[in-house]
């Protein structure tokens, strides 16, 4: 019974990590960037959706397409304003630009942490659920808002692996993660490459965002949490591996349910901790890592 | 400071493989006190690498190197240093933040971590040293402020402070005036008549044939040849090698070619800076629709340098044109787009992607329909890609990677073709190939084509006019014909 | 600064904190407060900026080092109740063990990847002290039965010169042959080999005296305030005003680090009437200066243009 229970909620839980973790394993990819204001993206998302509810009495599906349009415009707001003018700085020396870009994306999420707090407090929030209502799966009694939640993180994993293997836009995209210059050389322009990636993290943060808003509930202090997740599940995978990256994700998202259940719910986040420790130690590259 | 009369590099079986790539193949060399040995060979040739390995900076597959009878292969390189090895790299590398002072010193300091006051006699021996190569009245300077002869010249101070009995040098006179290049070999000569060991890198023979006692010649990792400087470049595989056989011509006449308003592509009076050092000085060329042209020189001269200008990649003063319309300002996506199209020497390639999918991505702008036509004329260009086109570039040999490089470019339906040194470390078989492909492109289209080689034999029968590019400068222009009589010998 | 040499900024240094040990003459026991922890975060700023502006390493849980310190100093106190000074002494010690074991990994590997080893660590940490919380209090926080001074005089004096000390030696240590070393290792690391030196050994040396620092630091403020908490002394927000302070002084002066804690506090305390607010507006100011400013207060008072 616990077994099913723990199958199911492990499932619903690594479908939205790999979903978040796709898209900052996306913008690594791509842009070099890892993305420290990762969390506070998703949360501002699911605040937003949770607003549209509470304030302006919008239903479920208004709430969601909120917060999805706020992910992709905070997201490209990052990229433009935080990002970029740091990659392009004459000031700083090319070594450095990383740890600049680090330092300054970890301070940008926290300000939009701190914004969050003070706008809202840091009470939890959930938002209406698309889909209400409860299944029973091999005798297990579960929302359908679960399966709901599975559903739609591979959905939008499908679309993006469509969208990135099928379509020609998707192809550059690839090609550029893989060898910038070659794409230049090919005429096309990067900088217009950059912006679609982001344009498109924005997006799954806001999806991700939404999703994990009805299915548990944020507060302006899962930023942190779902931040450290998401560079814990790539580092795992490898930076660098999308495919490592889902791998990843499945294999914190069931340790930590796990850890949930059976052992305590306050030490979820633990075990996914030791294991990214222990990678670190012993094989640094990740499990497909390429970089 | 005395040298010990058995200062002694001896090299054995020396192997580096990176991935599948061989670097260094069972290299073995011996340099003994007061001699110099020069390494030379082109880029690829893995003459680098031989110097890391020797140094510790990267670490042998297989192979002895011995340092004064001590076995050091597989140190750290800390460790082979403090054994009296000591390393001039090909780029200067001060620290930035720190004064001329500063870096010297602290080539003279120890590995201890409980320094916490200098000898005093460092301060001084930082002096002597900045006299000896002339760098006393900066000493105070950071090296950003400093042009390019003196950050050569803190190396060079860095070196002889570490007063090692092996000394590693890595193209000693790349971007230097004759004027420097002189003073700097009378500093060599003076470190090797201290009775040290040299090994002194470089990829011209002609530039260190006065200061070397022998001279090692390498291809692909391994040893063509060893012998006096003379020996060397009489070498029937040297030559062979470097500059291919005998040359033949087929130029078309420069009148032959109707340009519409200008010649197609303009380059007039370009320079180009990398830091401090002069990469590009004045140079002017020029290129009609539908000839092809050859700029030819060896390593370092500038070729890649001219070729990323004109593609958008660095900055220039100068004018670039295109059918008259200047091309400054255009992002280098724009200039491919508009039909310059480049094959750079490192290839560029999507490793991961399909043979297919690479060409795909080459016909980006194209309509599916337009695209299907290009790929099906390329496979029948290249009729090995077709064969191969559902593999992953990365896993094709070296001479396929270059024809999927073309055909990419191809892809682009360009107006003029970059070429920037495609032979380069492929066998003579391949360039067959490639050379017939050359010349169907040359018969069957109109399209412009700029190729950069070093291998001679190779470029002349492509080339319609051939320019010499030689330290930045365009030394020489005219049919390639001529070539052969006129420039072509001083060439080794 | 460059000009001036070590001996000069030193004398000149002493003469500002003589003068500043005579301030509780004339101002309130409240600002004396705020300046004793502004001390302590000079001085772990300065710890910081050893790591990162001369071994070239970026520390992203600085919070680490100085929790292990706190925690352990406050743990010994509550458990045993030993005297302050062995408590502060063990205390130092176990961060830089903490210290030990995190270099360990972290230099093994490169670029970002150490900055996460680093940000994993203060994760673990925190984990760990509210998984403990019978030993530790857990997020609650810690109470420790002895505090150094009930005066504010006595406090603030022993948090001055004890950060003029560690910044004596820390600035010595940056000026010094190690100094010139280390600045290598983190500049170029295959240069510095090639030279004779082991960067490991001297990047692990660095990361030893930055723990202790930070360590001692901690445990000090542990028996300034009474207590100890993950929000005041772990958390990760804590590390980014650390690294925040180091990089609003200027990278790299050891010095500038102090005025960067000193500048982050007083604007805290300027922004206080915004009440929650406040915050953001602090991590918005760093965020400004990180981005136009990237050298710093310092960088601008010394007219420094280039990339340093």
């Amino acid at each position: 019974m616990l077994f099913w229970q723990i199958l199911i909620d492990g499932f619903a839980i690594s479908s939205l990590y790999a979903l978040g973790a796709t898209g900052f394993a996306l913008i690594f990819g791509v842009s070099g960037v890892l993305n420290l204001s990762h969390g506070a993206l998703m949360v501002a998302a699911v605040v937003a959706a949770w607003a549209a509810g509470a304030h302006l009495h919008a239903g479920p599906y208004a709430g969601a397409a909120l917060g999805v349009a706020i992910g992709f415009s905070t997201s490209l707001l990052t990229y433009f304003v935080i990002v970029r003018p740091l990659q392009h700085s004459r000031k700083i020396r090319e070594e450095e630009k990383e740890i600049f870009i680090l330092t300054a994306t970890l301070l940008w999420g926290i300000m939009i942490q701190e914004l969050i707090a003070y706008l809202y407090t840091n009470n939890a929030k959930t938002v209406a659920p698309i889909v209400e209502g409860v299944v029973w799966i091999v005798g297990v009694r579960t929302p359908s808002n679960e399966i709901f939640t599975a559903v739609v993180c591979w959905l939008v994993i499908g679309l993006l692996w469509l969208l990135v293997n099928r379509t020609r836009a998707g192809k550059a995209v690839l090609a550029a993660s893989m060898n910038p210059r070659g794409v230049t050389l090919l005429g096309i322009e990067l900088s217009q490459v950059y912006i679609a990636v982001w344009a498109i993290y924005g997006v799954l943060v806001g999806i991700a965002g939404v999703l994990l808003g009805m299915f548990l509930g944020v507060s302006s202090y899962s930023v942190g949490p779902l931040t450290a997740s998401a560079f814990a599940i790539v580092v795992l995978g490898g930076l660098g591996s999308v495919s490592g990256a889902l791998i990843a994700a499945y294999v914190v998202g069931y340790l930590e349910t796990m850890t949930a259940y059976l052992i305590s719910p306050a030490y979820r986040t633990i075990p996914a901790l030791l294991l990214v420790v222990a990678v670190m130690y012993v094989r640094p590259r990740g499990l497909l890592g390429r970089r | 400071m005395s040298m010990a009369a058995g200062a002694h590099l001896e090299v054995k079986g020396l192997t580096k493989r990176f991935g599948g790539l061989v670097a260094v193949k069972e290299m073995a060399l011996s340099v003994r006190a007061g001699e110099i040995l020069g390494l030379i060979g082109p880029n690829g040739s893995g003459k680098s690498t031989v110097m890391k390995l020797i140094m510790g900076i990267e670490r042998p597959d297989a192979g002895s190197v011995r340092i004064n009878g001590v076995e050091v292969a597989g140190w750290p390189s800390h460790k082979i240093a403090r054994m009296g090895a000591g390393i001039v790299f090909q780029h200067s590398r001060p620290l930035h933040r720190q004064t001329v002072f500063e870096n010297i010193k602290l080539a003279l300091l120890p590995d201890k971590l409980t320094r916490l006051f200098a000898d005093p006699e460092i301060d001084e021996r930082v002096r002597a040293i900045a006299a000896r190569v002339g760098l006393s009245a900066v000493l105070d300077r950071r090296p950003a402020t400093l042009p390019f002869a003196d950050l050569r010249k803190i190396e060079i101070a860095k070196a002889i402070a570490r007063d090692p009995q092996v000394l590693l040098i890595d193209e000693p006179f790349a971007g230097l005036t004759s004027k420097d290049t002189a003073a700097f070999s009378e500093l060599i000569c003076e470190l090797r008549d201290d009775g040290r060991a040299v090994l002194l890198v470089d990829h011209n023979v002609k530039s260190v044939a006065r200061l070397v006692d022998r001279v090692l010649a390498m291809y692909v990792g391994e040893c063509i040849a060893e012998g006096t400087a003379d020996e060397v470049m009489r070498n029937e595989t040297v030559r062979r090698v470097y500059l291919g056989g005998s040359i033949e011509t087929a130029a078309r006449p420069e009148s032959s070619f109707r340009d519409s308003i200008a010649p197609f592509l303009a380059v007039e009076n370009v320079s180009v800076h990398y830091g401090k050092a002069q990469a590009l000085e004045n140079v002017s060329i020029h290129v009609h629709a539908g000839e092809f042209v050859s700029v030819v020189g060896l390593n370092g001269a500038g070729k890649t340098t001219l070729f990323n200008t004109v593609s958008g990649f660095l900055p220039y003063s100068g004018d670039i044109r295109r059918e008259g319309a200047s091309l400054r300002g255009l992002t280098a996506a724009t200039i491919a787009r508009n039909g310059i199209v480049q094959c750079p020497e490192g290839r560029e390639l999507f490793t991961d992607m399909t043979v297919r999918e690479n060409l795909d991505l080459g016909g980006h702008h194209l309509s599916p329909a337009e695209c299907a036509n290009q790929i099906g004329w390329l496979f029948d260009l290249f009729p090995i890609l077709h064969d191969r086109q559902k593999q992953a570039a990365g896993t094709l040999s070296g001479g396929e990677q270059q024809m999927l490089t073309i055909a990419r470019a191809l892809m682009m339906k360009p107006k003029l073709l970059i070429l920037d040194e495609p032979t380069l470390g492929l066998a003579p078989v391949i360039l067959e190939q490639l050379s017939k492909a050359l010349e169907r492109l040359r018969q069957t289209s109109a399209i412009s084509v700029l190729l950069g080689e070093q291998n001679v034999t190779f470029a002349l029968p492509h080339a319609d006019r051939v320019y010499v590019l030689e330290h930045a400068r365009i030394v020489w222009e005219g049919e390639p014909a001529r070539f052969a009589a006129e420039a072509g010998t001083g060439y080794l | 600064m460059r000009s001036f040499s070590t001996a000069r900024v030193l004398l000149f240094a002493l003469g500002v904190i003589v003068l500043a040990s005579f301030l509780p003459l004339g101002v309130s026991g409240y600002i004396l407060g705020l300046l004793t922890i502004a001390y302590y975060f000079g001085v772990f700023a300065m710890s910081w900026d050893l790591l990162f502006g001369f071994a070239g390493e970026v520390n992203f849980g600085p919070t680490f080092l100085i929790g292990t310190g706190a925690y352990a100093a406050g743990i010994l106190d509550n458990l045993y109740q030993l005297p302050i000074w062995i408590c502060l002494v063990a205390g130092a010690l176990a961060a830089v063990i903490g210290g030990v074991v995190l270099a360990l990994p972290a230099l093994k590997v490169r670029g970002p990847y150490f900055g996460l080893t680093t940000l994993v660590a203060v994760l673990m940490l925190q984990n760990f002290i509210v998984v403990a919380a019978g030993l530790t209090g857990g997020e609650i926080g810690l109470v420790v039965p002895d505090v150094i001074s009930v005066s504010d005089t006595t406090n603030y004096e022993i948090a001055l010169w004890f950060m003029a000390i560690s910044g004596a030696i820390l600035f010595s240590l940056s000026r010094s042959p190690v100094g010139l070393i280390l600045q290598a290792s983190g500049q170029d690391a295959v240069q510095a080999g090639a030279l004779g030196f082991n960067v490991t050994k001297h990047k692990l040396a660095a990361f030893i005296i930055s723990a202790f620092f930070s360590g001692l630091a901690g445990a000090l403020m542990v028996f300034y305030l009474g207590t100890a908490s993950v929000g005041t002394l772990v958390d990760i927000t804590v590390g980014v005003q650390i690294i925040i302070a180091a990089v609003l002084g200027g990278r790299r002066t050891i010095l500038g680090a102090v005025l960067g804690a000193i500048f982050l506090i007083a604007m805290s305390e300027a922004l206080r009437p915004l009440g929650d607010l406040s915050n953001f507006v602090v991590f918005a100011i760093a965020l400004i200066v990180v981005l136009l400013f990237p050298n710093g207060l310092l960088g601008l008072l010394t007219g420094t243009k280039e990339n340093i």
